[in-house]
């Protein structure tokens, strides 16, 4: 098969994304876009350690929160650009990433997710609670100061911004299926005393592809709190945000390159289009799309464990050959 | 609070042991739980202790249905889908109450929440004392259980091997269905209890939750006497820590406390070496 028969569906979908700002003005639309992407994106860096290398964690807002917390403090404290806070997130988030995927090693499923939990639960104390330094509970206005440097762009900027990380990331995944690093990741994941067996350093490329999501992720939380405005530690540092990366990755399916991405375009529309017509009923209502997110969970790794990508592909194969 | 704690934990230290399934949910049915008591206190002006009655039931029955209908299909599946399949059905319970009863905090002050006590020097409330009271007492019924009666041996014997329980005849379903119904009773109690203690709100469950697993691990997680110990261990330690340090950072340590026994100990204090890497 051709490049362009073999990821169809990641043409349909960032080309789509980078046509519509040319097609559609409508700022709405081109936001629900933007967060589209950068949803795809984080689940996409979770994916990294969830899907690719078997390292569940439900703590990933715990570097999500690293790296919008480090570009909102160096640009309110210091005025310095978002950029440069991007840097010191991800050098944190390598450094956190790197501690906790070292620490944990050892420990598998229901135990590593639990450390993760910690972790962020540490963090978020700790961001909520130094109100000196990081304006405790009440979070951080992120001024709008318009221009590149500062991160300060108009919603057509912001979606190519977006689309240009979303692409990367999918880039990277697309090179973890096919390389080695990636097919080794593989073995362990499946197998890991197998893969030990071969010689393979099981625990050296786990803490590596921890590290590596958390250090992606980082980036964009980064441009997440640029975006938005505002960081609020309950918020970044929270379980659902963490529980959130892994539906997308999930319901799109885990440990694919394209996952993430449909994943996030179904979860996102979905919210996006709740909330514009639930909001009005009544201020509890909004919460509604959150039952819809916790049933949908559970019926997918019930009954759809593969996601919606695996989903098409066996479809796909089941359709040429006939039975 | 360590014989509360004891009594939430060792619901899903049981639910662990046995089903070998953590349950990320046990926090929203001890908001369940308060949420009831809360109800009861201001629309029938039941106290929160004759609730208890009720409540044992209902949260078994409430138990059973859960297991029918969601943990059922997942008991025999991987630990990623079984680790969602919980936090999902957080998350929708969570949200279901957001939207029943909003995020309001609500507060239940039965006449004992302002009846002084004098222990030891320190100043309680009749509440607390007669919370401590009754969890631990329940949690040693359940122990007891476990222990001295045929289904709780049967129950046991489930936990150590599936397979030989299965072939000595055992309705291994049925454990399951009593254990989880069991745990969730146990942690509806809990609810019960802490109401009058604390406020009640969507997400209650989640701090009271994040610390059973801390105490579960510290015991060892499906360890119930662990359980017990590693509650009184947690509670020492908040103690000493917002003596020290202040309320405001004592939660930090247990967290650190946490993530300390997962590394260096994380089959807990008294449990076997080597449960974590077979992801027991």
């Amino acid at each position: 098969m051709g490049l362009v028969a073999r990821h169809w569906g990641a043409l349909l979908i960032f080309g789509g994304a980078a046509l519509t700002p040319i097609l559609v003005r409508d700022a709405y639309f081109l936001d629900s876009l933007v967060l589209i992407l950068l949803w795809g994106a984080l689940s996409a860096a979770w994916n990294v350690a969830g899907g690719y290398a078997g390292q569940v964690s439900i703590g990933h807002a715990a570097f999500f929160g690293i790296g919008a917390y480090s570009a909102a403090l160096l640009g309110t404290r210091f005025q310095q650009s978002p950029w440069l806070g991007m840097l010191v997130g991800v050098a944190l988030s390598l450094a956190a990433g790197a501690a906790i995927g070292y620490l944990s090693n050892r420990l598998k499923g229901p135990y590593f997710a639990l450390s993760t939990i910690a972790f962020s639960q540490v963090l978020l104390i700790v961001a909520s609670r130094w109100r000196a330094f990081t304006s405790g509970s009440e979070g951080i206005p992120v001024p709008f100061r318009p221009g590149f440097a500062t991160l300060g762009l108009g919603h057509v900027a912001w979606v190519y911004l977006a689309l240009v990380v979303a692409l990367l990331y999918w880039g990277l995944e697309l090179w973890l299926e096919h390389s080695r690093f990636g097919y080794r990741l593989a073995g362990v994941r499946e197998d890991e005393d197998a893969a030990q067996a071969l010689g393979i350093p099981a625990r050296r490329l786990k803490v590596i592809a921890v590290t590596m999501s958390a250090a992606l992720t980082s980036v964009c939380g980064t441009l997440w709190a640029q975006y938005v405005g505002f960081v609020d530690p309950f918020y970044v540092f929270s379980v659902d945000l963490s529980v959130r990366f892994a539906l997308n990755a999930i319901i799109g399916g885990m440990g694919t390159a394209l996952g993430p991405f449909l994943g996030s375009i179904l979860i996102t529309s979905l919210e996006t289009y709740l909330r514009a017509t639930l909001s009005g009923v009544k201020s509890g209502f909004t919460g509604i799309y959150l039952i819809v997110y916790g049933v949908v969970l559970i019926l997918v790794v019930r009954f759809v464990p593969e996601g919606l990508a695996g989903l098409s592909a066996r479809l796909w194969a089941r359709a040429r050959v006939p039975s | 609070m360590g014989g509360i704690y004891a009594l939430i934990a060792v619901g899903l230290t049981l639910i662990f042991g046995i089903m070998r399934v953590v349950n990320f949910a046990h926090g929203e049915f001890l908001m369940l739980g308060m949420y009831l008591a809360f109800w009861a206190f201001t629309l029938l002006s039941l106290d929160p202790w004759f609730v208890l009655f009720v409540s044992i039931p209902l949260f078994f029955g409430i138990g059973l249905v859960t297991y029918a209908l969601v943990m059922k299909g997942v008991i025999l599946a991987s630990h990623n889908v079984q680790i969602f399949t919980t936090v999902g059905l957080s998350t929708a319970l969570q949200n279901l109450a957001l939207v029943l009863w909003s995020g309001d905090f609500h507060t239940v002050r039965p006449w004992h929440a302002l009846t002084p006590v004098r222990l030891a020097g320190t100043a309680f409330n009749l509440s607390q004392v007669v919370a401590f009271v009754i969890a631990v007492t329940l949690t040693i019924l359940l122990f007891l259980f476990m222990r001295r009666t045929h289904t709780g041996r049967v129950m046991r014997a489930t936990a150590q091997d599936r397979d030989a329980a299965i072939l000595m005849g055992i309705d291994t379903d049925r454990v399951y269905r009593l254990t989880f119904a069991l745990g969730i009773a146990a942690v509806g109690a809990a609810g019960v209890l802490v109401s009058p203690l604390y406020a009640v709100y969507p997400t209650a469950g989640l701090q009271f939750v994040l610390l059973s697993y801390v105490v579960v691990v510290l015991g060892g997680l499906g360890d119930m006497v662990g359980a017990l110990i590693g509650s009184l261990i947690v509670a020492a330690v908040e103690v000493a820590g917002s003596y020290f340090f202040g309320t405001a950072w004592k939660e930090i340590f247990y967290f650190l406390l946490f993530i300390g026994v997962l590394v260096f100990r994380p089959a807990g204090l008294f449990g076997q070496r080597g449960a974590e890497t077979l992801g027991m």
